[in-house]
């Protein structure tokens, strides 16, 4: 009863602080009055009793904050005042409070930005029920590693373990799927699934349906459900969408449903899969012949199973190794012995809870990750050191008004709280610009034209989590100073006499934290400068192909609906269209993307021993390819005309593919073949010079990738996408004419890509520009942070050193000698923070230097570039951070010079 | 020092609660009515009696409401509570223990 009274009393109090207020002036003005008149009453005059009753009376403002106390709205009211005083206080050091909240705020905003990809990648919950009885089956490599399910077949092998698995289902990894949407092509991903797909997850589609394993049938009608990100990214979460029809690879294919929301594909890297489709879809939907034919879907497959209850992973795998010899007697041709996805005897059983991306992929994704975390995390740590050396800068500057309160009487836990409030404030603003930041950085990313989609979100995790990182730094960092700054000994603070004793350790610590953010930030920069030395090889390269007045026109007759043989008629009709445009003096049919090559492994002839998949690479080609590109020939002829469907497979090699497979540059006649074609031997019937290639393998770049063939779309049953023409004239110009024929030889005919080769190019170097980009934005930032230490730490020795300063300045010294003596420690600063950064940029140049120019990352190599030591980008990075370092340092040194010497004696 | 205070609070809370059990009265009467009823042997400092008041009505001791004064005025009458009341019986119990103790200290003493 009593404590509803007071919480109620107190609730008033607060809501109606106001009435509050002038109730209690009102009630003490009326004492006032009343007192008066009494006084009145007994002779004084009017003034006079006035007087006397304000002095009977004591200070009003005393008894109303006495008043104010009694009633327990103290701490409340002090909070607001703390408040108040503090953001007068913080506005009033508009320098200090903007060097902070900007240190707090990249720093905070480059960690929630970087999380956020990492969680988008790494972190996420397991949306799976019942995720421990779930398990992944791999066929393992040649080495013995797991690697993928490889055939259809297999997996309905291990799916017959039914008294071991309740259900299994199988997916094949992202497979590229353009689609027609809103009257243009899109790229996108699709996976080939089981209609148990979703069932083995416990996971139900956010609309619609699954497919049913009806749809699973060869000649069944094409279904597919669609990923919830592409859904309410790409169709507007439109619940119409369900039923419609959707052109995919130029098939149709009815939407019969749409994805768990949670869930974003079976490989879930931050990329989400825009279609499944029925497993049998592969077949219709994929170009390659190969695909289409043969008894069993030769695709690499994840498959993973649920457990019988009761059943053990132990168990489990105990039953893949007896079915392990069975698989491994009969596999197809195609995938023993070499290649990409070749496999050997074993199966690999384990939980999917233990795997993160793939067993193989998991350790290297980890390490990159969590490089990636430390390096931001270092950026956080030297911005709550450079906070704390601001905070302390403060604390020293303020002894004395602090000093000066303690004795007017405020206690030491009101400074404390005064103190304490001013660096939460901070804190929290730095948190606030962080998450503005995160978010504003995530955008930009996202607007990244990347070919696929990418689900990347501040989520609430990331939220606290920089939230909780600000409330930390304010707290501890506000908290350490403000102890420090009240621990004085009032006297000979107020007389200033005693300057405090300098705490060598403490200053070694941030001198020593100086010097580690030097170092970063030259290592940032060091590694920014590798990058961009990449992207400027890769601009001079010389491509070793035709790139001026070069157009090209990607289409897809299968998107309009056209069979097969009236295709083949419309793409000579439209080269033979486009030759005839006037200015075009070379032009040529291809399949894809020329240049666009894939990685293949191959097998001479004659030879027992099979290439790895990345050193040659393959590139569809057709007459008149190599005369329109200008890619000149060695030996022997280019294809033409003779070579047919019917005919003789034949390819052409590049000079270093003929030196290193065939030992000669003249390999004409010599045979070779790609080691998953068992039977389809090559004869190689020209060479031409070497070439750079388009390969996806490294990001896109413009590879150096000399060892490659060629095969002619002639041969291949394919049906030729790409024009490809030269022009004596502007190529951009060109473009429109291209467009126009396509239109008119029918149009129907969807406009894929129309770019010139030097757009193609361009484009194709986004990756690393977006690597270099984020690399030098965070190497710039280290510089900032810093400086904004270096700026602290300098300004802190010369609040202390006032007094030696004004002293030394009476004696004679010159401005410069002052100078000097500031700036001297910040110099040796900068100077071992540069040299340690730049020592480990060159250990990293060596390093890489070192290797072979590829790094197996597991599920695949990755090409490393090798970069030259470049002294002067190495000068230029030290010169850089010198000449930012010493400005940082230079303004409060310059202050310090120019301080009057009697007002540095007095010190305020 | 402070046990001081205590006492004294304390006893002003006693006194203005006895003051206003007769009848509501605002704060400058409440003084006013204390130092004539103690012959002007006890004066209460303005400095001590608002905090006291406020104090006692957050307690729920006392409430608070305008009025009129004799003087035709808007004042702030203080009034005590159900709980107030009970309070004021322990509190002059207390009191009157304190008091014939200390009493007893000095006649015998």
């Amino acid at each position: 009863m009593r404590a509803w009274h007071i919480v109620r009393s107190r609730l008033r109090s607060l809501f109606f602080r106001g009435g509050r207020e002038s109730d209690l002036n009102e009630e003490l003005q009326f004492h006032l009055e009343r007192e008066t008149e009494r006084l009145q009453a007994s002779g004084l005059s009017r003034e006079d009793a006035r007087l006397q009753a304000l002095r009977l009376f004591g200070g009003v403002e005393q008894i109303k904050e006495a008043s104010r106390d009694a009633r327990g709205t103290a701490a409340v009211d002090a909070l607001s005042r703390d408040t108040r005083y503090a953001v007068r206080r913080l506005l009033r050091d508009w320098r200090f409070t903007s060097a902070a909240v900007l240190t707090l705020g990249l720093a905070i905003g480059a960690n929630t930005a970087i999380f956020s990809v990492v969680n988008a990648v790494l972190f996420r919950d397991s949306p799976f029920a019942e995720p421990d009885r779930l398990v992944n089956i791999y066929q393992n490599d040649l080495g013995g590693k797991p690697l993928v399910v490889v055939s259809y077949d297999a997996y309905r092998e291990m799916a017959q373990y039914t008294d071991i698995f309740a259900a299994a289902m199988a997916a094949t990894i992202p497979f590229p799927a353009r689609y027609l949407h809103e009257g243009g092509i899109r790229s996108g991903t699709a996976e080939y699934a089981t209609a148990t797909y979703l069932d083995v997850l416990g996971l139900r589609p956010s609309l619609g349906r699954w497919f049913e394993s009806t749809e699973e049938r060869p000649g069944a009608p094409l279904v597919a459900v669609l990923g919830y990100q592409t859904w309410t990214r790409v169709f507007r979460a439109d619940p119409s969408v369900l039923g419609r029809i959707v052109r995919i690879e130029g098939a149709p294919v009815t939407i019969v449903g749409i994805g768990p929301a949670n869930y974003r594909g079976t490989l879930d890297v931050g990329l989400a899969t825009d279609f499944w489709m029925p497993v049998t879809a592969i077949r219709e939907l994929n170009a390659m012949p190969w695909m289409r034919a043969g008894p069993t879907i030769i695709a690499p497959f994840f498959v993973k199973a649920r457990l019988r209850e009761g059943v053990t992973v132990a168990q489990a795998k105990a039953a893949m190794d007896v079915l392990a010899p069975r698989l491994a007697a009969a596999l197809p041709e195609e995938v023993r012995g070499g290649g990409e996805f070749a496999v050997g005897t074993g199966i690999t059983l384990v939980a999917t809870t233990d795997v993160r991306i793939h067993p193989q992929a998991d350790a290297p994704f980890m390490a990159i990750a969590s490089g990636l975390l430390v390096v931001v995390g270092l950026v956080l740590a030297i911005a709550c050191s450079n906070l704390a050396t601001l905070l302390l800068v403060r604390g020293a500057a303020r002894t004395k008004e602090i000093s000066m309160r303690l004795a007017l009487g405020a206690t030491r836990r009101q400074i404390v709280r005064h103190l304490l409030t001013e660096s939460l404030l901070l804190s929290l603003a730095g948190g606030i610009a962080g998450c503005i930041l995160a978010w504003w950085t995530l955008r930009v990313l996202q607007g990244v034209e990347l070919p696929v989609t990418v689900d990347l979100a501040v989520d609430y995790r990331v939220l606290a989590f920089a939230m909780a990182l600000s409330l930390i730094t304010g707290v501890a960092f506000g908290l350490a100073p403000a102890l420090k700054a009240t621990k004085i000994d009032l006297l000979p603070a107020l007389r200033d006499e005693g300057v405090l004793p300098i705490d060598h350790r403490r200053l070694t610590l941030k001198n020593a934290l100086i010097v580690v953010q030097v170092a970063v930030s030259v290592l940032l920069l060091g590694v920014t400068s590798i990058f961009l030395q990449q992207l400027a090889e890769a601009r001079e390269r010389r491509v070793g192909y035709a790139v001026d007045g070069v157009a090209m026109l990607e289409t897809d007759p299968r998107f309009a609906g056209h069979p097969a043989a009236a295709v083949a008629n419309m793409s000579d009709e439209l080269l033979r269209r486009i030759a005839a445009v006037p200015g075009v003096e070379s032009a040529a049919l291809s399949y894809g993307l020329p240049m666009e090559s894939a990685a293949v492994a191959t097998v001479v002839e004659g030879a027992s021993e099979t290439r790895s998949s990345g050193d040659v690479s393959m590139v569809w080609a057709g007459p008149g390819f190599f005369e329109t590109l200008r890619i000149p020939l060695l030996h022997g002829r280019v294809f033409d005309a003779r070579d047919r469907p019917g005919t003789p497979s034949v390819a052409v090699v590049t000079e270093t593919m003929a030196r290193r497979y065939f030992g000669t540059v003249d390999a004409v006649g010599r045979r070779f073949r790609n080691d998953n074609q068992p039977n389809a031997w090559m004869e190689v019937i020209g060479v031409v010079r070497d070439t750079g290639a388009r390969s996806l393998s490294a990001g896109d770049v413009i590879a150096r990738q000399p060892s490659q063939f060629y095969r002619s779309y002639t041969q291949s049953g394919l049906v030729p996408t790409t024009v490809v023409a030269r022009t004596s004239g502007n190529a951009a110009a060109l473009l429109g004419a291209m467009q126009r024929e396509l239109r008119a030889v029918d149009v129907t005919l969807p406009v894929i890509t129309a770019q010139t080769m030097a757009q193609d190019l361009e484009r194709s170097q986004v990756a690393p520009k977006v690597v270099a980009t984020f690399l030098s934005a965070l190497g710039g930032l280290g510089l900032v942070l810093a400086s904004i230490g270096l700026h602290a730490v300098v300004a802190f020795a010369v609040a202390r050193r006032s007094r030696e300063i004004g002293i030394r300045m009476a004696l004679g010294a010159a401005s410069q000698q002052v100078v000097w003596s500031v700036a001297r420690g910040v110099a040796g600063l900068i100077g071992v923070g540069t040299s340690i950064g730049l020592v480990l940029t060159i250990l990293i140049m060596l390093a890489l230097r070192a290797t072979s120019g590829s790094a197996d990352i597991g599920i695949g190599n990755l090409d490393v570039y090798r970069p030259n030591i470049d002294p002067v980008a190495l000068l230029a990075i030290a010169v850089v951070t010198a000449v930012v370092g010493v400005a940082a340092a230079f303004v409060p040194a310059r202050r310090a010079a120019r301080m009057d010497p009697l007002v540095a004696l007095r010190h305020e | 020092m402070s046990d001081q205070t205590d006492v004294l609070q304390g006893t002003l809370d006693l006194l203005i609660m006895r003051t206003i059990a007769l009848e509501p009265l605002h704060g400058w009467a409440i003084a006013q009515r204390i130092q004539q009823i103690s012959d002007d042997l006890l004066r209460v400092r303005q400095g001590s009696l608002y905090p006291a008041l406020h104090r006692l009505e957050h307690q729920g001791w006392i409430t608070a409401g305008w009025g009129a004064s004799e003087n035709n005025r808007r004042a702030r009458f203080y009034a005590l509570t159900k709980a107030g009341r009970k309070q004021l019986e322990t509190e002059v119990a207390k009191w009157e223990r304190l008091s014939a103790g200390v009493n007893l200290v000095l006649q015998r003493t």
